[in-house]
């Protein structure tokens, strides 16, 4: 039971790296990416403002990223440290419900998922919204146009009906993960419902429904797992439209006309809009200190000069609307509507919520198309081996999986690679029956002996992916090692390039690690290196698409 | 001379000495515990009036964590010395699921109430719906359902910027205290009377449909509160909330009440309810802040800072010291919540 709790305490650490890095997977956003160092033991790294002795750690949706101006200047003045750790606000909840927490406060997108996550052990406290954002779609000003977008109220139906007949190429963050991608994917479900009086349990028994959504949701890339990290890669990417913020909205079309791209053009769906609230509360652990540390910042926060500087990033503040002075922010010519009076849809209970989000996790989501590459050489014998197959237990056995959220669908596709100096074998199993357990005995039962060619696995794995119609699947390599290969990376990287190389290498270390390699790799192929001595579930949740 | 000196020294040592002991004692005698509160009670626990009036007179530190009023029966109380819910159903759900109390007693009162906007009070208005006499304004209760069961959009009655039908906002009235009170308000407005037990079961499926054309229902009645205010007309219309909440606000938050306060209305449903808040002691430190709860200046405090009807029910009060609230002189028409077996029916049937 011990070991149990330790394991949990070191999730978030690691989660937090992997989310970070899973902005970056489908961006191409380039190698280094703005995600932070993912190897890390026991606390989490965030980001780090002013530079007291005093310390407040908040774990926050990265929605509020741009806030950290703000917050910085506060720790620099009141000589305290503020430790931002970003991450999806659906994400935030799960945290929150487990014993161990290892932030003072938290500030999520929405009041929803905080009240969610403190159901059971009641430890928010000092819960106030922060900003008001409603969530609403950006489309490309001359697409808008062209869609008949432009000064007219769009329904949610509408810009469905773009993206299912291919006029629109769009993103939203993960749905299981980020407020926003949640409020898009209700969103979808209440109008492909004929916009209900409020969505009920009975309606997603709806066959069609599902088919819809299915169909819907496969021509959607949901990568982000927060929604800071979504407005980055829609900057560097070509796709026509995103769900997000209206702040994000306006930091986004900062940044496309700084680049001289063409601007997005903001549409408030009538019929499906949402309101994200950013409560920042504080998670109560009995120091009395750091509550007055926190309770400080927030009274800081919500002074009227503070929310003034906060409408000027494009937040709507509490009671009066937008300032006079900062109407100018949100520029009509983008679509804006500061005047605008925001009345959403209705959300759904608490359990048609979770109901809507586990048929997401259980029915919608994308199979995902895993190639594991493990590292059967003679330095992983003993503790690098012991580690490995422990790892891929909690996969393949469906039991444990389930525990961490990690079962595979039916449609799952998982390859086995076990490699020493060349490829010793190659397993496959569809689904999640018998055949995924039994993989476990092969792992189980091959013993580490000789040299390491990595490379030589991977390049198996990338010729079996050949057989598979990649547009179904969300796929990966994942090499599992402890790095210290034969060095045959240039050969490897002009034959992953002259194959069009877009399907991503992570890498996981073990043993006694050495990432120098592991990160050339990653950097190759738009992945990232991650810790296996850490915890693997949210690595595994990620690489695999549970988004 | 020398000996005067030593004498001096003598007796500021022992000055200091006695006035250092007091302190010590004082805060040896100091007595903290700890319990689940309703959301609504916060800002008065938080007030340093009220924390130093108990500090001061009973040597009392009431430490808290919010919980639902139901909620905070059902929850794990070890290290908790009390529990302080919003109603007498609490109350009863406690009696009858933990025992009797060390001891209990109702602290203040405030009615149910609901908040909305000028632009929707004047189209209820219109509708016939809500009434106003000298600034005070009521909503009649059974045409509001009316209005609810009708699916009546809100662009029908003339307000095109709000999208969706009329629904009223209220906490889950399974989690949360003034839910579970329009509840009851809803049963009663139905039944035409003090809903019963035998009287119940055929407005069970309509106060459920009520509920569930709502949709989402938060927690905590200060924060649904809080969202009316903050997030405007457009995210909740209507909301379910307590008389005390928007007088305190306007004593907390004196700046932003002056600049939105011709916007913001209360209505006084017709027929309302009587929120008490009983302090319920689990064990004997508990129930001694019982005693410093009902101190004088604390009630005072309690009406005066907090908007929490003090003394007998309804009794006269000052109404002058808010401005611009239309609030009630006396509360009229204010009915009996059913009785506990008939609100476990409705309880049980809604969260089915």
């Amino acid at each position: 039971m011990k070991g149990k709790t330790k394991w949990a305490g070191k999730v978030l650490a690691v989660f937090l790296a992997f989310v970070v890095a899973a902005g970056c997977i489908c961006t191409g956003c380039g190698s280094g990416g703005s995600a932070e160092s993912s190897s890390s033991s026991g606390s989490s790294k965030g980001t780090i403002l002013g530079s007291g002795s005093k310390e407040l750690k908040i774990l926050s949706g990265s929605e509020n990223k741009e806030l950290e101006p703000i917050l910085e200047d506060y720790a620099n003045k009141n000589h305290i440290r503020i430790e931002m750790t970003y991450q999806g606000s659906l994400d935030i909840m799960r945290d929150l419900e487990a014993e161990t927490f290892a932030y003072d406060a938290v500030w999520p997108a929405s009041s929803i998922w905080l009240d969610a996550g403190d159901e059971k052990l009641h430890r928010v406290k000092h819960a106030e919204s922060i900003s008001i954002n409603p969530v609403v779609f950006g489309i490309k000003k001359s697409l808008a146009e062209k869609l008949g977008f432009v000064g007219k109220e769009v329904s949610v139906s509408d810009i469905l009906n773009a993206i299912t007949s291919g006029q629109l190429k769009f993103c939203m963050t993960s749905a299981t993960q980020s407020n926003s991608g949640a409020s898009a994917y209700l969103g979808f479900i209440h109008a492909l419902l004929g916009d209900p009086d409020v969505i009920r349990s009975d309606d997603l028994k709806s066959e069609d429904l599902k088919k819809n959504l299915t169909e819907l949701l496969s021509g959607i890339n949901r990568s982000s797992g927060s929604s800071e990290w979504l407005m980055d890669m829609f900057v560097k990417s070509d796709y026509d439209a995103m769900v997000n913020y209206e702040c994000l909205m306006i930091a986004a079309n900062k940044e496309l006309e700084k680049a001289g791209k063409e601007p997005l053009y903001v549409v408030y769906p009538y019929d499906g809009l949402c309101i994200a609230d950013s409560p920042l509360a504080y998670v109560d652990q009995g120091d009395k200190d750091k509550e007055k540390l926190f309770t400080d910042l927030q009274d800081y926060l919500l002074t009227s000069d503070v929310q003034n500087e906060i409408q000027k990033t494009g937040r709507r503040t509490a009671y009066t609307g937008i300032n006079e002075e900062n109407k100018a922010i949100f520029k009509t010519d983008w679509g804006l509507q500061p005047d605008r009076v925001l009345s959403p849809f209705k959300m759904p209970d608490t359990d048609v919520l979770m109901d809507c989000l586990n048929m997401y996790q259980s029915e919608l989501r994308k199979p995902s198309l895993t190639v594991y590459c493990l590292d059967y050489s003679g330095s992983m014998a003993g503790k690098g081996n012991k580690q490995l197959v422990a790892a891929m237990e909690q996969l393949l056995i469906q039991k444990k999986a389930r525990e961490n959220y990690l079962q595979a669908s039916d449609s799952d596709v998982t390859i086995l690679i076990p490699f020493d100096e060349k490829v010793m074998d190659t397993y496959t199993a569809v689904g999640n029956g018998q055949d995924l357990e039994n993989l476990y005995l092969d792992v189980r039962n091959t013993d580490p002996t000789g040299g390491t060619d990595m490379y030589a696995a991977i390049e198996e794995g990338l010729q079996l992916l050949k057989g598979y119609d990649l547009t179904k699947y969300t796929t990966a390599v994942i090499v599992m090692t402890d790095g210290m290969a034969m060095d045959n990376y240039e050969e490897f990287a002009d034959i992953y390039q002259s194959e069009g190389g877009d399907i991503p290498v992570f890498s996981i270390m073990y043993g006694d690690a050495d990432s120098s390699q592991l990160d050339q790799l990653a950097s190759l192929t738009n992945a990232r290196v991650f810790d296996g001595r850490d915890d693997l579930t949210s690595a595994f949740r990620k690489v695999r698409g549970y988004n | 001379m020398k000996t005067k000196l030593l004498g001096l020294i003598i007796v500021v040592a022992v000055i200091a000495g006695a006035v250092g002991y007091k302190t010590y004692m004082d805060r040896s005698a100091s007595t903290e515990m700890t319990g689940y509160v309703g959301g609504e009670k916060i800002g008065f626990l938080e007030d340093e009036d009220v924390q130093n009036t108990l500090q001061k007179k009973y040597h009392l530190t009431l430490d808290y964590s919010k919980a639902g009023s139901l909620d905070m029966v059902a929850a794990d109380k070890d290290g908790k010395d009390y529990l302080w819910p919003s109603s007498q159903t609490a109350l009863e759900l406690y009696k009858s699921t933990v025992g009797k109390p060390v001891k209990s007693d109702v602290i203040f009162n405030t009615p149910i109430v609901i908040y909305t906007r000028k632009a929707v009070a004047d189209a209820l208005e219109k509708e016939g719906c809500v009434s106003s006499s000298g600034g005070v304004y009521s909503i009649d209760l059974k045409k509001l359902i009316q209005l609810v069961e009708d699916g009546t959009s809100w662009s029908s009655i003339g307000l095109t910027q709000l999208y969706g039908n009329i629904t009223v906002s209220s906490t889950d009235p399974t989690k949360s205290n003034s839910g579970n009170m329009f509840a009851g308000l809803l049963a009663n407005t139905l039944a035409g009377g003090v809903a019963t037990e035998s009287s119940i079961d055929q407005y069970l499926p309509e106060i459920k449909e009520i509920f569930e054309k709502s949709g989402y229902m938060e927690s905590s009645s200060a924060d649904i509160f809080s969202d009316f205010l903050k997030m405007g007309m457009g995210a909740r219309p209507l909301v379910v909330g307590y008389e005390n909440q928007l007088l305190e606000f306007t004593v907390e938050n004196a700046d932003i009440w002056k600049q939105v306060k011709d916007d913001v209305v209360m209505l006084y449903p017709i027929p309302t309810v009587w929120s008490s808040h009983v302090f319920i002691a689990m064990d004997d430190q508990a129930s001694a802040a019982i005693d410093a709860l009902m101190d004088k200046d604390i009630q005072k405090l309690a009406w005066e800072k907090h908007g929490f009807r003090t003394g007998v029910s309804g009794s006269s009060t000052d109404v002058s010291a808010f401005d611009g609230v239309g609030l009630a002189q006396t509360v009229n028409q204010v009915g009996q919540m059913p009785n506990y077996a008939t609100m476990e029916k409705i309880l049980h049937y809604l969260s089915k």
